[in-house]
């Protein structure tokens, strides 16, 4: 959290500015000050909202913190201005968009199918979701119908994404709370199943693989084998991880009353997935507004009532059990059949509008689609369950101990790819 | 599609509405001005019957003509997802009210299209920039903010006419423009 001053541009000739400040390179019309360290906290310029004004000023021995962009634990590259009082934290100021690539305006400069691999690493650990939701999205525009094989091998290949990022969930968790040994234990299982769904899609961590129609290759030998393979010690495996924590005293006592939230505030804070089912409310896309053959699956939608970090990370272990039970099934129904819709290269959709949304693992991924008859999409606008989480973060973590802010933000799983888009 | 869904709300928000209630697989739409946004809102949240109480998402659109702003709510008493777009807004000063008194977490997602598209959320207390840096002055997702690399404007443009289809008719070549902050 040490700053360093880059060095600064000399001033332009001729562009009088006030002593002690100089021009902004991007708008000439913004004044910096000189002495203004890159990564200090507080901003070089007076407040613009009512918001900021209130929380750059400081109370009675209160202090800034800055932590990031580069700090190990916040999950990717995010910067997080701290107002600390003592060792309470006050209130806090995300500032993101250092990882901003602009999806959305890639995805208007390229045809349809080049959106897949444009999504793919935005949640980069769980990357099937991210195309899941636009892909959907695509085919309602088009009208197509999914061939029932592609379906069910989306669903299978999705829970097995699932598992893989609840089990890198669960090392993560425990690291942000001083463990060391669950995330060893965990990557075993996540490395198994990449590897499987790599000899499945080509890829270990960027799939691209679900297309506008169907899904990119069938099930083969080596997938089929590796996958055998691991279910048959899976729920060992799994339990054994789990139990590492789950009966750890110290680490049930650190996470319970950590960061709670209740059903009210988690659904005005737009919370989904994990988050809010961990406060009670059973909102599963899943099952409260079924796609893809979900309706014919069999499966719980584990709820806790708790709210706090302890509640989140149960869920989802359990919902670890419950994609088991999916991907059992899966296995059982596999019908034969295409794995693509009839569909030409090319693809046109009538002019209109369209939204999709899926369960992924951190929450539900939307995408909002719209169409103008041409081969580019007019505009498609993601929804990122890891950025409404993180914004609830500010919510959480008033009256907590500093040393307790990343642990209530690993709780709420957000992946940074996600957040900046 | 719940033709009951589309019925209740024509009854409900009769004049308020432009036009009735489209609906296409699993999604019913309805359009509003900007006006109107809280008055429909807080009726879709609040009215028992109705009890959308989850914002599923927000999102700007620029249509090239005009601005939008199109809320997806979901609610347990319907099996679609409701979307309502608020259209009519000007390209040169976008003006709605903010809907961060009945979901506060909306807040990052008026941000977010403020920044993108330069919609003025009225009421909402944090509307700075998210993602650009807050000295920057255009909006990215705008339909006149061309990419500087937009393959249509390169040397290679025409061969492959796919990626013509949206080159404007007066771009210069090369050039970037902006729209004014």
């Amino acid at each position: 959290m040490a700053t360093q001053t880059p060095p600064r541009p000399a001033k332009p000739a001729g562009a009088a500015t006030p002593e002690g400040t100089h021009r902004s390179e991007d708008d000439p019309n913004v004044l910096l000050q000189d002495d203004y360290a890159f990564y200090e906290p507080i901003p070089p310029y007076p407040p613009r909202t009512e918001r900021e004004a209130e929380f750059y000023t400081l109370g009675d021995g209160e202090m800034f913190l800055n932590m990031g962009p580069q700090h190990p634990s916040t999950h990717g590259v995010l910067r997080v201005v701290l107002k600390l009082d003592g060792e309470r934290v006050v209130d806090i100021d995300p500032v993101l968009g250092y990882l901003h690539r602009g999806v959305e305006k890639l995805v208007e400069n390229a045809d349809y199918h080049q959106t897949i691999s444009q999504v793919d690493p935005l949640e980069y650990i769980s990357s099937l979701f991210c195309e899941w939701a636009p892909v959907t999205a695509y085919e309602k525009l088009l009208d197509v119908e999914v061939p029932r094989r592609a379906e069910y091998i989306r669903v299978l290949s999705g829970e097995l994404n699932r598992i893989a990022s609840h089990a890198l969930f669960l090392g993560w968790f425990a690291l942000d709370l001083g463990g060391l040994t669950p995330i060893l234990w965990s990557f075993i299982e996540r490395d198994e199943i990449v590897e499987m769904l790599a000899a499945l899609t080509g890829q270990r961590m960027l799939f691209n693989y679900f297309r506008i129609g169907g899904v990119n290759g069938d099930l083969n030998h080596e997938f089929m084998s590796r996958l055998g393979d691991w279910m048959s010690r899976a729920v060992g495996q799994l339990e054994a991880g789990m139990g590492l924590l789950n009966e750890n005293e110290i680490f049930v006592r650190r996470a319970s009353g950590l960061g709670i939230v209740d059903s009210e505030t988690a659904l005005r804070f737009c919370m989904t997935g994990a988050n809010l089912r961990a406060t009670g409310v059973p909102f599963d896309v899943r099952r409260a507004h079924p796609y893809s053959i979900y309706p014919e699956i069999e499966f719980d939608i584990p709820t806790r009532t708790e709210g706090d970090s302890l509640a989140r990370y149960l869920v989802r272990m359990e919902e670890v059990k419950q994609s088991l039970r999916i991907i059992d099934q899966c296995l059982e129904q596999m019908p034969d059949g295409p794995i693509m819709a009839k569909l030409p290269r090319l693809l046109r959709p009538r002019p209109g509008r369209a939204w999709a949304a899926v369960e992924g693992p951190r929450g539900m991924y939307g995408a909002y689609a719209i169409s103008d008859g041409t081969d580019q999409p007019f505009r498609l606008k993601i929804h990122d369950p890891s950025f409404i989480h993180l914004q609830a973060v500010g919510a959480l973590l008033p009256g907590n101990l500093l040393a307790d802010t990343m642990a209530i933000m690993a709780s709420l799983d957000p992946i940074m790819g996600g957040v900046d888009k | 599609m719940d033709r009951a869904l589309a019925r209740r709300l024509d009854a409900r928000f009769e004049g308020v509405l432009h036009g009735p209630a489209k609906q296409r697989h699993d999604q019913t739409e309805v359009r509003i001005g900007a006006g109107d946004v809280q008055q429909v809102l807080t009726a879709l949240h609040d009215e028992p019957e109705l009890n959308f109480t989850m914002l599923a998402d927000l999102a700007g659109v620029d249509t090239g003509t005009e601005m939008q702003v199109v809320y997806h709510l979901w609610s347990s008493s319907t099996s679609d997802w409701l979307r309502v777009i608020v259209e009519g807004l000007s390209r040169d000063d976008p003006r709605i009210p903010s809907v961060t008194y009945l979901w506060p977490g909306a807040e990052w997602m008026e941000r977010e299209t403020y920044d993108m598209f330069g919609i003025t959320f009225e009421g909402n207390r944090d509307l700075r920039r998210i993602y650009m840096p807050p000295d920057y002055t255009s909006f990215p997702l705008r339909k006149d903010f061309y990419l500087p690399d937009d393959a249509a404007r390169s040397p290679g443009a025409g061969v492959r006419h796919v990626e013509r289809t949206h080159s404007p008719v007066d771009a210069a070549p090369g050039v970037l423009r902006r729209t004014g902050a």
